[in-house]
Protein backbone atom coordinates (compact mmCIF):
# COMPACT_ATOMS: atom_id res chain seq x y z
CA UNK A 1 0.00 0.00 0.00
CA UNK A 2 2.65 2.68 1.04
CA UNK A 3 4.83 1.85 -2.05
CA UNK A 4 1.65 2.52 -4.42
CA UNK A 5 1.56 5.77 -2.40
CA UNK A 6 5.21 6.75 -3.31
CA UNK A 7 4.77 5.50 -6.86
CA UNK A 8 1.53 7.66 -7.02
CA UNK A 9 4.12 9.98 -5.54
CA UNK A 10 6.73 10.03 -8.09
CA UNK A 11 4.12 9.73 -11.00
CA UNK A 12 2.40 12.91 -9.94
CA UNK A 13 6.01 14.43 -9.68
CA UNK A 14 6.34 13.48 -13.07
CA UNK A 15 3.03 14.08 -14.74
CA UNK A 16 3.67 17.66 -12.67
CA UNK A 17 7.09 18.63 -14.75
CA UNK A 18 5.81 17.34 -18.09
CA UNK A 19 2.69 19.67 -17.45
CA UNK A 20 4.30 22.93 -17.20
CA UNK A 21 4.48 25.51 -19.16
CA UNK A 22 6.25 24.44 -22.09
CA UNK A 23 5.38 27.98 -24.27
CA UNK A 24 7.19 29.88 -22.52
CA UNK A 25 10.27 27.57 -23.13
CA UNK A 26 12.06 30.20 -25.62
CA UNK A 27 11.59 33.79 -23.59
CA UNK A 28 14.67 35.53 -22.88
CA UNK A 29 17.49 33.59 -20.92
CA UNK A 30 16.47 33.05 -16.89
CA UNK A 31 18.57 35.31 -14.68
CA UNK A 32 19.00 34.38 -11.06
CA UNK A 33 20.16 36.39 -8.52
CA UNK A 34 21.74 36.41 -5.28
CA UNK A 35 18.40 35.67 -3.20
CA UNK A 36 16.66 33.87 -5.78
CA UNK A 37 14.57 31.23 -3.97
CA UNK A 38 14.05 27.66 -5.10
CA UNK A 39 11.61 25.05 -4.32
CA UNK A 40 11.76 21.83 -5.72
CA UNK A 41 10.47 18.28 -5.59
CA UNK A 42 12.56 15.37 -6.44
CA UNK A 43 11.78 11.79 -6.44
CA UNK A 44 14.12 8.65 -7.39
CA UNK A 45 14.89 5.07 -7.16
CA UNK A 46 17.41 3.79 -4.45
CA UNK A 47 19.66 1.04 -6.18
CA UNK A 48 22.67 -0.65 -4.01
CA UNK A 49 26.19 0.20 -5.40
CA UNK A 50 28.72 -1.81 -3.71
CA UNK A 51 32.15 -0.45 -3.40
CA UNK A 52 33.80 -3.23 -1.27
CA UNK A 53 34.34 -7.22 -2.16
CA UNK A 54 31.59 -7.94 0.28
CA UNK A 55 28.02 -6.58 0.19
CA UNK A 56 24.90 -8.17 2.28
CA UNK A 57 22.55 -5.80 2.27
CA UNK A 58 21.12 -4.68 -0.98
CA UNK A 59 19.02 -1.82 -0.22
CA UNK A 60 16.34 0.05 -2.46
CA UNK A 61 13.69 1.75 -2.50
CA UNK A 62 11.92 4.82 -3.87
CA UNK A 63 13.31 8.35 -2.32
CA UNK A 64 11.36 11.82 -2.06
CA UNK A 65 13.64 14.84 -1.55
CA UNK A 66 11.36 18.08 -1.12
CA UNK A 67 14.42 20.95 -1.12
CA UNK A 68 14.46 25.01 -0.12
CA UNK A 69 17.84 26.70 -2.07
CA UNK A 70 18.98 30.42 -2.06
CA UNK A 71 20.87 31.36 -4.62
CA UNK A 72 24.39 32.99 -2.91
CA UNK A 73 26.26 34.45 -6.08
CA UNK A 74 25.06 36.20 -9.71
CA UNK A 75 27.32 34.13 -11.75
CA UNK A 76 31.02 33.95 -11.13
CA UNK A 77 34.24 33.36 -13.77
CA UNK A 78 33.54 34.15 -17.29
CA UNK A 79 34.33 30.70 -19.24
CA UNK A 80 32.65 27.35 -19.81
CA UNK A 81 32.99 27.51 -15.59
CA UNK A 82 30.88 30.47 -15.40
CA UNK A 83 28.13 29.61 -12.54
CA UNK A 84 26.22 30.15 -9.55
CA UNK A 85 26.53 29.11 -5.71
CA UNK A 86 23.38 27.96 -4.22
CA UNK A 87 22.69 26.98 -0.10
CA UNK A 88 19.32 25.36 0.99
CA UNK A 89 18.03 22.10 2.67
CA UNK A 90 16.79 19.30 1.92
CA UNK A 91 14.42 16.95 3.44
CA UNK A 92 15.13 12.97 2.14
CA UNK A 93 12.78 10.43 2.59
CA UNK A 94 14.27 7.18 1.50
CA UNK A 95 10.97 3.91 1.77
CA UNK A 96 13.85 1.11 1.87
CA UNK A 97 11.56 -1.97 -0.10
CA UNK A 98 14.86 -3.74 0.06
CA UNK A 99 16.02 -6.21 2.16
CA UNK A 100 13.10 -5.18 4.52
CA UNK A 101 10.30 -3.09 4.26
CA UNK A 102 12.16 -0.27 6.08
CA UNK A 103 11.65 3.52 6.24
CA UNK A 104 14.33 6.82 6.09
CA UNK A 105 14.50 10.09 6.90
CA UNK A 106 16.78 12.99 7.00
CA UNK A 107 17.47 16.52 6.80
CA UNK A 108 20.34 17.77 5.02
CA UNK A 109 22.13 21.10 4.36
CA UNK A 110 22.62 21.04 0.90
CA UNK A 111 25.34 23.39 -1.22
CA UNK A 112 25.23 23.37 -5.21
CA UNK A 113 26.98 25.06 -8.13
CA UNK A 114 25.23 25.99 -10.98
CA UNK A 115 26.89 25.74 -14.66
CA UNK A 116 25.17 28.73 -16.16
CA UNK A 117 26.80 29.36 -19.62
CA UNK A 118 24.60 27.11 -21.60
CA UNK A 119 21.84 28.96 -21.09
CA UNK A 120 18.56 27.34 -20.58
CA UNK A 121 20.28 23.89 -20.07
CA UNK A 122 22.07 24.02 -16.43
CA UNK A 123 24.54 21.49 -15.45
CA UNK A 124 25.58 21.29 -11.82
CA UNK A 125 27.47 19.56 -8.91
CA UNK A 126 26.09 19.08 -5.74
CA UNK A 127 26.77 18.24 -2.05
CA UNK A 128 24.68 17.48 0.68
CA UNK A 129 24.89 15.94 4.38
CA UNK A 130 23.16 15.50 7.63
CA UNK A 131 21.50 13.54 10.51
CA UNK A 132 19.42 10.20 9.27
CA UNK A 133 17.08 8.49 11.35
CA UNK A 134 15.66 4.92 9.70
CA UNK A 135 14.27 1.74 11.18
CA UNK A 136 16.88 -0.32 8.53
CA UNK A 137 19.14 -0.46 11.46
CA UNK A 138 18.88 -3.46 13.33
CA UNK A 139 17.63 -5.31 10.24
CA UNK A 140 20.99 -5.69 8.26
CA UNK A 141 24.49 -6.41 9.73
CA UNK A 142 26.20 -3.13 8.32
CA UNK A 143 24.41 -0.79 11.10
CA UNK A 144 22.91 -1.39 14.29
CA UNK A 145 21.83 2.18 15.52
CA UNK A 146 18.82 4.08 13.87
CA UNK A 147 20.54 7.73 14.34
CA UNK A 148 23.04 7.89 11.10
CA UNK A 149 24.14 10.29 8.94
CA UNK A 150 23.67 10.54 5.28
CA UNK A 151 26.22 11.96 2.78
CA UNK A 152 25.10 12.78 -0.79
CA UNK A 153 27.00 14.19 -3.96
CA UNK A 154 25.77 14.35 -7.13
CA UNK A 155 25.13 15.86 -10.90
CA UNK A 156 22.35 17.11 -12.57
CA UNK A 157 20.93 19.02 -15.18
CA UNK A 158 18.68 21.62 -14.76
CA UNK A 159 16.22 22.47 -18.18
CA UNK A 160 14.57 25.80 -17.51
CA UNK A 161 11.09 25.60 -19.50
CA UNK A 162 10.45 29.10 -18.06
CA UNK A 163 12.12 32.32 -16.38
CA UNK A 164 10.93 30.74 -13.46
CA UNK A 165 10.41 26.64 -13.75
CA UNK A 166 13.56 24.22 -14.36
CA UNK A 167 13.03 20.64 -14.70
CA UNK A 168 15.83 18.61 -13.00
CA UNK A 169 17.25 15.41 -13.54
CA UNK A 170 20.59 13.66 -12.02
CA UNK A 171 22.12 11.18 -10.67
CA UNK A 172 23.44 10.89 -6.44
CA UNK A 173 25.48 8.73 -4.77
CA UNK A 174 24.51 8.49 -1.42
CA UNK A 175 26.45 7.25 1.56
CA UNK A 176 24.59 6.02 5.07
CA UNK A 177 26.68 5.21 8.12
CA UNK A 178 26.45 5.82 11.72
CA UNK A 179 30.40 7.93 11.81
CA UNK A 180 31.24 5.63 14.22
CA UNK A 181 29.07 6.88 16.86
CA UNK A 182 27.59 2.67 17.53
CA UNK A 183 29.14 -0.29 15.91
CA UNK A 184 29.33 -2.04 13.86
CA UNK A 185 29.48 0.97 10.78
CA UNK A 186 30.10 -0.24 7.77
CA UNK A 187 28.43 2.22 5.54
CA UNK A 188 25.61 1.92 2.86
CA UNK A 189 26.70 3.46 -0.24
CA UNK A 190 23.71 3.36 -3.22
CA UNK A 191 23.09 5.00 -7.06
CA UNK A 192 20.24 7.36 -6.93
CA UNK A 193 19.06 7.95 -10.51
CA UNK A 194 16.16 10.95 -9.94
CA UNK A 195 13.83 13.50 -11.21
CA UNK A 196 11.66 16.12 -10.59
CA UNK A 197 11.27 19.99 -11.01
CA UNK A 198 12.60 23.33 -9.00
CA UNK A 199 9.89 26.75 -9.08
CA UNK A 200 12.39 29.66 -8.48
CA UNK A 201 10.70 33.21 -6.85
CA UNK B 1 6.48 17.92 37.86
CA UNK B 2 10.11 18.28 37.89
CA UNK B 3 10.32 16.22 34.93
CA UNK B 4 8.51 18.57 33.11
CA UNK B 5 10.48 21.71 34.09
CA UNK B 6 13.39 20.43 31.55
CA UNK B 7 11.16 19.56 29.01
CA UNK B 8 10.09 23.02 29.41
CA UNK B 9 12.65 24.96 29.46
CA UNK B 10 13.83 23.11 26.14
CA UNK B 11 10.40 23.99 24.54
CA UNK B 12 11.43 27.36 25.35
CA UNK B 13 14.89 27.25 24.78
CA UNK B 14 13.85 25.80 20.94
CA UNK B 15 11.18 28.84 20.44
CA UNK B 16 13.68 31.60 21.50
CA UNK B 17 16.13 29.94 19.65
CA UNK B 18 13.46 29.74 16.39
CA UNK B 19 12.79 32.83 16.72
CA UNK B 20 16.44 34.88 16.97
CA UNK B 21 17.09 32.85 13.88
CA UNK B 22 14.28 34.24 12.00
CA UNK B 23 14.62 37.93 13.26
CA UNK B 24 18.36 38.53 13.00
CA UNK B 25 18.45 35.32 10.38
CA UNK B 26 16.25 37.81 8.04
CA UNK B 27 18.01 41.03 8.95
CA UNK B 28 19.88 43.33 6.19
CA UNK B 29 20.63 46.86 5.36
CA UNK B 30 22.11 49.18 2.85
CA UNK B 31 25.24 51.58 3.78
CA UNK B 32 25.82 54.05 1.97
CA UNK B 33 29.92 55.50 1.18
CA UNK B 34 29.51 59.36 1.87
CA UNK B 35 30.18 60.56 -2.02
CA UNK B 36 30.90 64.74 -2.44
CA UNK B 37 28.39 66.93 -2.34
CA UNK B 38 26.04 64.08 -0.96
CA UNK B 39 24.47 65.67 1.48
CA UNK B 40 23.23 68.12 -0.93
CA UNK B 41 20.38 68.09 -2.55
CA UNK B 42 20.37 69.19 -6.04
CA UNK B 43 18.98 73.16 -5.90
CA UNK B 44 16.94 74.87 -8.53
CA UNK B 45 17.84 77.97 -9.73
CA UNK B 46 15.54 80.47 -11.30
CA UNK B 47 15.77 80.60 -15.13
CA UNK B 48 13.15 82.22 -16.89
CA UNK B 49 11.13 80.06 -19.38
CA UNK B 50 12.76 81.92 -22.83
CA UNK B 51 16.39 81.12 -21.43
CA UNK B 52 16.23 77.26 -21.77
CA UNK B 53 17.29 75.15 -24.20
CA UNK B 54 16.18 71.19 -24.81
CA UNK B 55 19.12 68.95 -24.04
CA UNK B 56 19.59 65.83 -26.31
CA UNK B 57 20.92 62.47 -25.16
CA UNK B 58 23.50 61.62 -27.78
CA UNK B 59 24.94 58.41 -26.08
CA UNK B 60 24.47 56.22 -22.92
CA UNK B 61 27.26 53.88 -22.34
CA UNK B 62 27.10 51.28 -19.45
CA UNK B 63 30.35 49.01 -18.38
CA UNK B 64 30.26 46.59 -15.63
CA UNK B 65 33.63 45.94 -13.79
CA UNK B 66 35.00 46.89 -17.00
CA UNK B 67 32.99 44.77 -19.35
CA UNK B 68 30.26 47.12 -22.31
CA UNK B 69 26.73 45.93 -21.22
CA UNK B 70 23.70 46.79 -23.14
CA UNK B 71 21.77 49.75 -23.12
CA UNK B 72 19.47 50.07 -20.25
CA UNK B 73 16.37 52.50 -21.14
CA UNK B 74 15.47 52.14 -17.31
CA UNK B 75 19.35 54.03 -16.80
CA UNK B 76 18.78 56.63 -19.64
CA UNK B 77 14.84 57.12 -18.56
CA UNK B 78 16.52 57.65 -14.66
CA UNK B 79 19.13 60.13 -15.70
CA UNK B 80 16.47 62.18 -17.76
CA UNK B 81 13.98 62.23 -14.90
CA UNK B 82 16.95 63.57 -12.60
CA UNK B 83 17.83 66.70 -15.33
CA UNK B 84 13.91 67.28 -15.35
CA UNK B 85 13.46 67.68 -12.03
CA UNK B 86 16.40 70.27 -12.03
CA UNK B 87 14.74 72.31 -14.32
CA UNK B 88 17.54 73.58 -16.78
CA UNK B 89 16.19 72.66 -19.77
CA UNK B 90 12.90 73.27 -22.02
CA UNK B 91 12.55 69.63 -23.28
CA UNK B 92 14.67 66.52 -23.22
CA UNK B 93 15.23 64.14 -25.44
CA UNK B 94 16.51 60.24 -25.46
CA UNK B 95 18.75 58.62 -27.50
CA UNK B 96 16.24 57.87 -29.95
CA UNK B 97 14.48 61.17 -30.28
CA UNK B 98 15.94 63.36 -33.02
CA UNK B 99 18.35 66.03 -32.55
CA UNK B 100 16.86 69.63 -33.04
CA UNK B 101 18.15 71.32 -36.80
CA UNK B 102 21.46 73.13 -36.65
CA UNK B 103 19.56 76.39 -36.76
CA UNK B 104 18.31 75.82 -33.19
CA UNK B 105 20.35 76.16 -29.71
CA UNK B 106 20.76 73.04 -27.64
CA UNK B 107 22.75 70.41 -25.89
CA UNK B 108 23.98 67.18 -26.44
CA UNK B 109 24.85 64.57 -24.18
CA UNK B 110 26.70 61.85 -23.68
CA UNK B 111 26.35 59.74 -20.65
CA UNK B 112 28.99 56.68 -19.15
CA UNK B 113 27.65 54.60 -16.17
CA UNK B 114 30.91 52.52 -15.20
CA UNK B 115 29.02 50.04 -12.64
CA UNK B 116 31.78 48.13 -10.19
CA UNK B 117 29.95 44.97 -8.54
CA UNK B 118 32.01 43.07 -5.82
CA UNK B 119 30.10 40.39 -4.82
CA UNK B 120 32.71 38.42 -2.20
CA UNK B 121 31.73 35.38 -4.05
CA UNK B 122 34.51 33.14 -2.65
CA UNK B 123 33.86 34.64 1.03
CA UNK B 124 30.13 34.09 0.00
CA UNK B 125 31.05 30.43 -0.61
CA UNK B 126 33.11 29.82 2.67
CA UNK B 127 30.46 31.58 4.40
CA UNK B 128 27.22 29.24 3.35
CA UNK B 129 30.00 26.01 3.91
CA UNK B 130 29.76 27.20 7.23
CA UNK B 131 26.31 28.00 8.04
CA UNK B 132 25.48 24.39 6.23
CA UNK B 133 27.77 22.71 8.63
CA UNK B 134 26.48 24.02 11.47
CA UNK B 135 22.74 23.31 10.01
CA UNK B 136 22.06 26.85 9.92
CA UNK B 137 22.35 27.72 13.83
CA UNK B 138 24.90 29.98 13.08
CA UNK B 139 23.17 32.25 10.50
CA UNK B 140 22.15 35.11 12.50
CA UNK B 141 26.32 35.60 13.35
CA UNK B 142 27.42 35.26 9.78
CA UNK B 143 26.66 38.10 7.56
CA UNK B 144 27.35 38.29 3.53
CA UNK B 145 27.60 41.67 1.69
CA UNK B 146 27.40 42.64 -1.63
CA UNK B 147 29.16 45.93 -3.05
CA UNK B 148 28.06 48.42 -5.62
CA UNK B 149 29.80 51.63 -7.07
CA UNK B 150 28.99 53.72 -9.46
CA UNK B 151 31.39 55.95 -12.28
CA UNK B 152 29.11 58.57 -13.74
CA UNK B 153 31.06 60.73 -16.85
CA UNK B 154 28.49 62.81 -17.89
CA UNK B 155 29.70 65.44 -21.10
CA UNK B 156 27.10 68.02 -21.72
CA UNK B 157 28.09 70.17 -25.46
CA UNK B 158 27.02 73.13 -26.09
CA UNK B 159 25.68 74.60 -29.28
CA UNK B 160 28.97 76.46 -30.21
CA UNK B 161 31.02 73.34 -29.39
CA UNK B 162 32.59 74.21 -25.55
CA UNK B 163 32.16 71.11 -23.93
CA UNK B 164 31.61 70.67 -19.72
CA UNK B 165 32.47 67.22 -18.13
CA UNK B 166 31.03 65.93 -14.97
CA UNK B 167 31.97 63.30 -12.94
CA UNK B 168 30.45 61.41 -9.99
CA UNK B 169 31.31 58.75 -7.82
CA UNK B 170 29.16 56.70 -5.32
CA UNK B 171 29.39 53.21 -3.57
CA UNK B 172 27.35 51.24 -1.19
CA UNK B 173 27.08 47.93 0.60
CA UNK B 174 24.10 45.81 1.58
CA UNK B 175 25.08 43.69 4.53
CA UNK B 176 22.29 40.74 4.73
CA UNK B 177 21.76 37.71 6.52
CA UNK B 178 21.08 34.35 4.15
CA UNK B 179 17.43 34.29 5.08
CA UNK B 180 17.21 37.83 4.49
CA UNK B 181 18.94 37.13 0.98
CA UNK B 182 16.53 38.78 -1.78
CA UNK B 183 16.96 40.01 -5.43
CA UNK B 184 14.87 43.02 -4.20
CA UNK B 185 18.29 44.20 -1.75
CA UNK B 186 19.88 44.16 -4.83
CA UNK B 187 17.56 46.63 -6.46
CA UNK B 188 17.24 49.11 -3.59
CA UNK B 189 21.08 49.08 -3.29
CA UNK B 190 21.72 49.92 -6.69
CA UNK B 191 18.71 52.08 -6.74
CA UNK B 192 20.57 54.16 -3.53
CA UNK B 193 23.98 54.08 -5.23
CA UNK B 194 22.42 55.66 -8.31
CA UNK B 195 20.43 58.14 -6.69
CA UNK B 196 23.18 59.37 -4.82
CA UNK B 197 25.59 59.32 -7.54
CA UNK B 198 23.03 61.37 -10.09
CA UNK B 199 22.03 63.80 -7.20
CA UNK B 200 25.75 65.22 -7.13
CA UNK B 201 26.38 64.88 -10.52
CA UNK B 202 23.38 67.46 -10.85
CA UNK B 203 24.80 69.88 -8.27
CA UNK B 204 27.79 70.29 -10.16
CA UNK B 205 25.64 71.24 -13.32
CA UNK B 206 22.96 73.07 -11.41
CA UNK B 207 26.42 75.33 -10.54
CA UNK B 208 26.78 75.60 -14.27
CA UNK B 209 23.33 76.89 -14.91
CA UNK B 210 24.49 80.11 -16.44
CA UNK B 211 26.51 78.04 -18.91
CA UNK B 212 23.21 76.62 -20.37
CA UNK B 213 20.56 79.74 -20.67
CA UNK B 214 20.52 81.05 -24.08
CA UNK B 215 21.62 83.98 -23.89
CA UNK B 216 24.81 82.50 -22.42
CA UNK B 217 26.36 82.70 -26.00
CA UNK B 218 25.21 83.78 -29.50
CA UNK B 219 24.63 80.80 -32.02
CA UNK B 220 27.21 80.63 -34.27
CA UNK B 221 27.80 78.27 -37.01
CA UNK B 222 27.88 75.08 -35.88
CA UNK B 223 31.56 73.77 -35.93
CA UNK B 224 32.01 71.31 -38.49
CA UNK B 225 32.13 67.59 -37.19
CA UNK B 226 34.67 65.31 -38.41
CA UNK B 227 34.93 62.32 -36.89
CA UNK B 228 37.78 59.55 -37.45
CA UNK B 229 37.40 55.90 -36.77
CA UNK B 230 40.21 53.35 -36.64
CA UNK B 231 39.92 49.73 -35.65
CA UNK B 232 42.32 47.58 -34.31
CA UNK B 233 42.01 43.83 -34.26
CA UNK B 234 43.93 43.44 -30.90
CA UNK B 235 42.43 45.71 -28.91
CA UNK B 236 39.56 48.04 -28.50
CA UNK B 237 40.50 51.32 -29.42
CA UNK B 238 39.01 54.42 -28.57
CA UNK B 239 37.06 56.86 -31.54
CA UNK B 240 38.74 59.75 -31.91
CA UNK B 241 36.82 62.82 -32.30
CA UNK B 242 37.87 66.05 -33.88
CA UNK B 243 35.98 69.17 -33.83
CA UNK B 244 37.05 72.16 -36.42
CA UNK B 245 35.02 75.25 -36.73
CA UNK B 246 33.90 76.33 -39.92
CA UNK B 247 33.00 80.22 -38.76
CA UNK B 248 37.34 80.06 -39.44
CA UNK B 249 36.53 79.62 -43.19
Amino acid sequence: MRSQVLTVILLVTIILGASLPFSYAYENTPRLTVGTQEIGLSAGYLLPTCTRSKCKTKQSGPAIMPSWMMTLTDPIGDSWYQGQISLGVEIVYIQFQEPVFSHGIGFTPRIKYTFVALDRIRPYVEFAGGPFWNDLAGNIPEQNSQFAFILTGGLGVSYFLSNQVALNVGYRFQHISNAHTSYPNAGLNSSLPFGGFSFYF
Amino acid sequence: MKAKLPLRWSIIGCCGLMIVTLTTGCARWVELMPTINSSQEPSVREIARDEQVPLVMNSVGITRNGSPQNLSLETEQRVLGTLREIGLFSHLGGTDSAEPPASEKFIRARLLFDETIDQHAGDTAWKGIVIAASMFTLTPFIPLKYDYATHVTLELERWDGQVKHYESHSAGTVHYQLFGATPLMIDELKGHVTESCLTALMQQMVNDTTFYTASSTPLFDRPMRSVSAKSQRSELAPVSVSLTSSSGK
